[in-house]
C-alpha cells in the first residue's frame, strides 16, 4: 500500500471507530465480593488462607456477622432512638445464638441492600432494557428496569424484600433507585429499618473486571442521616472454574430443622 | 397416665423430628466464631446439602468412650470453589476438624478447616475468593 493510500485507510478506520456510539458498559458476568458485609467486623488475618498450614483459621470471612457482642461499628447506619432500641433487642437475641433475626438462616431473601453483599458470588445478566442481579446465597434475585418504566401505586402498595428497582445510564455509570421495600429485612443484614427506606446506587467499572456499587440508604424513620457504603466485586475469569454459580436450594436443609 | 402419654408423645416427637440431635440449620451467630477448637475423629456420614454441609463423626472422649459430633460446614457451592467435592470425606476415614464451637455447648461447631489423615487440608475458600 502506498503512503497516501495507507493514510486514507488509517483515517477511515479511525473515523469509523469514532462514529460508533460507545453504548453503556456490559456488566454481565460472575463476580465475587472483595468486602462483603460483616467481613470487617472482626479482623480476619488468618481466615481462609487456602492450603496453608499453621494456626487454624476462623470458619469464614463473614463469620463474625456482627452478633452485636462488639457493639455497633463506627461506620454502621446511624439509628434513631426507636430503632436503636429495636437493634438492642436483636443484639441480645443474636448474642444468645438465636437465628430469629437472621433472614438468610431461615432461607428468606436477604433483601436490599443486604443482598448486595453477595458473599457467595453474584451473577449479572444484562440487556438494554433490564439488568438482573442474582445472588448464589439463598438464590436471591433483583431486577433493575432500564426501559423507562416507573413504579406504579400498585407496586408501591406491594413492598418486597428486593423492592422495585429502576435505572438509567449516566455515562458509564448505572444509576439505580429502589423503592417498595418492606421492613422484614435488615439494612446490611443486622440493622433494622422502616418501610420508608429507599436505596440509591451508582454502579460502574473502576477498571476492567472490577465493579463498584456506591450505595446510599435513606430512611427518615430509622436513620438520623443517609447511610453510605461501597461494595466492590471482582469478575471471575472464564475457565477459572469460578465463573459459574451453583444452585443453592436453601430449604433442602430446613427439612431437618422442622 | 395422661401425663405419661404426653411425655411419651413429646419424646417420640423429638425423635421423629430431630433425626440427629443438634443437626439443624444454624445462623453463624449460634457459634463462638472468635474461637477455634480442634477435634479428631472418624467420619460417620458427610452430608452434601444446602444451605450447609454436615459431617457426622465419632470422637473418643479420652475415658474409653465415644462421643458423636455433628459439625456444620459451608455450602456446597462455596466448598466446590474451594476444591471440595461431595466425595471429599468418606465414612470410616479419620479427620481432624478445626471449628468454632456452638454457644450452647452442644456437640456441634462451624467448620473452619478439615485435615485428612494424609495431611491434605480442605479449606473453606480458595485463593480466588480471598
Amino acid at each position: 500500500m502506498s503512503t497516501p493510500r495507507r493514510l486514507v485507510f488509517t483515517v477511515f478506520v479511525v473515523v469509523s471507530a469514532q462514529a460508533q456510539p460507545a453504548g453503556p458498559p456490559d456488566f454481565s458476568g460472575v463476580y465475587y465480593p472483595i468486602n462483603p458485609f460483616g467481613a470487617n467486623a472482626v479482623p480476619q488475618p488468618s481466615a481462609a488462607k487456602g492450603k496453608e498450614k499453621g494456626p487454624p483459621p476462623r470458619p469464614t470471612r463473614s463469620a463474625p456477622l456482627a452478633d452485636g457482642s462488639q457493639g455497633r461499628a463506627p461506620d454502621a447506619p446511624s439509628l434513631t432512638p426507636d430503632y436503636m432500641a429495636k437493634w438492642e433487642i436483636i443484639r441480645k437475641s443474636r448474642m444468645a445464638g438465636s437465628s430469629e433475626y437472621d433472614n438468610t438462616a431461615k432461607c428468606l431473601p436477604p433483601g436490599m441492600p443486604a443482598m448486595m453483599s453477595m458473599a457467595y458470588g453474584m451473577e449479572v445478566m444484562q440487556n438494554k432494557d433490564k439488568i438482573t442481579f442474582f445472588s448464589e446465597l439463598n438464590d436471591a434475585l433483583r431486577r433493575v428496569y432500564l426501559d423507562g418504566r416507573k413504579p406504579t401505586k400498585k407496586i408501591l402498595d406491594d413492598p418486597t424484600y428486593a423492592g422495585y428497582s429502576t435505572g438509567h445510564w449516566e455515562g458509564d455509570t448505572l444509576v439505580v433507585d429502589t423503592v417498595a421495600l418492606h421492613e422484614n429485612s435488615f439494612i446490611e443484614g443486622f440493622t433494622p429499618h422502616s418501610d420508608a427506606m429507599t436505596v440509591k446506587e451508582r454502579i460502574r467499572f473502576l477498571s476492567p473486571g472490577l465493579l463498584e456499587d456506591r450505595i446510599t440508604v435513606t430512611d427518615p424513620k430509622a436513620l438520623t442521616k443517609p447511610w453510605e457504603t461501597v461494595k466492590t466485586y471482582r469478575k471471575a475469569t472464564p475457565g477459572s472454574g469460578n465463573d459459574e454459580l451453583r444452585e443453592f436450594a436453601c430449604p433442602e436443609g430446613l427439612g431437618e430443622a422442622k | 397416665m395422661r401425663a405419661r402419654v404426653i411425655a411419651l408423645s413429646a419424646m417420640l416427637g423429638t425423635v421423629l423430628f430431630n433425626p440427629a440431635p443438634g443437626w439443624a440449620h444454624h445462623s453463624n451467630v449460634a457459634f463462638e466464631v472468635t474461637k477455634v477448637i480442634t477435634i479428631t475423629g472418624v467420619v460417620k456420614t458427610f452430608e452434601w446439602r444446602n444451605p450447609h454441609t454436615w459431617v457426622l463423626m465419632t470422637v473418643e472422649d479420652g475415658k474409653g468412650g465415644k462421643i458423636d459430633w455433628a459439625v456444620e460446614g459451608r455450602a456446597p457451592g462455596v466448598l466446590l470453589r474451594a476444591g471440595w467435592t461431595k466425595n471429599s470425606l468418606q465414612p470410616g476415614e479419620t479427620i481432624t476438624v478445626d471449628m468454632s464451637p456452638a454457644k450452647d455447648g452442644s456437640k456441634t461447631g462451624l467448620v473452619a478447616r478439615v485435615t485428612k489423615a494424609d495431611g491434605t487440608i480442605l479449606a473453606n475458600a480458595g485463593p480466588a475468593q480471598q
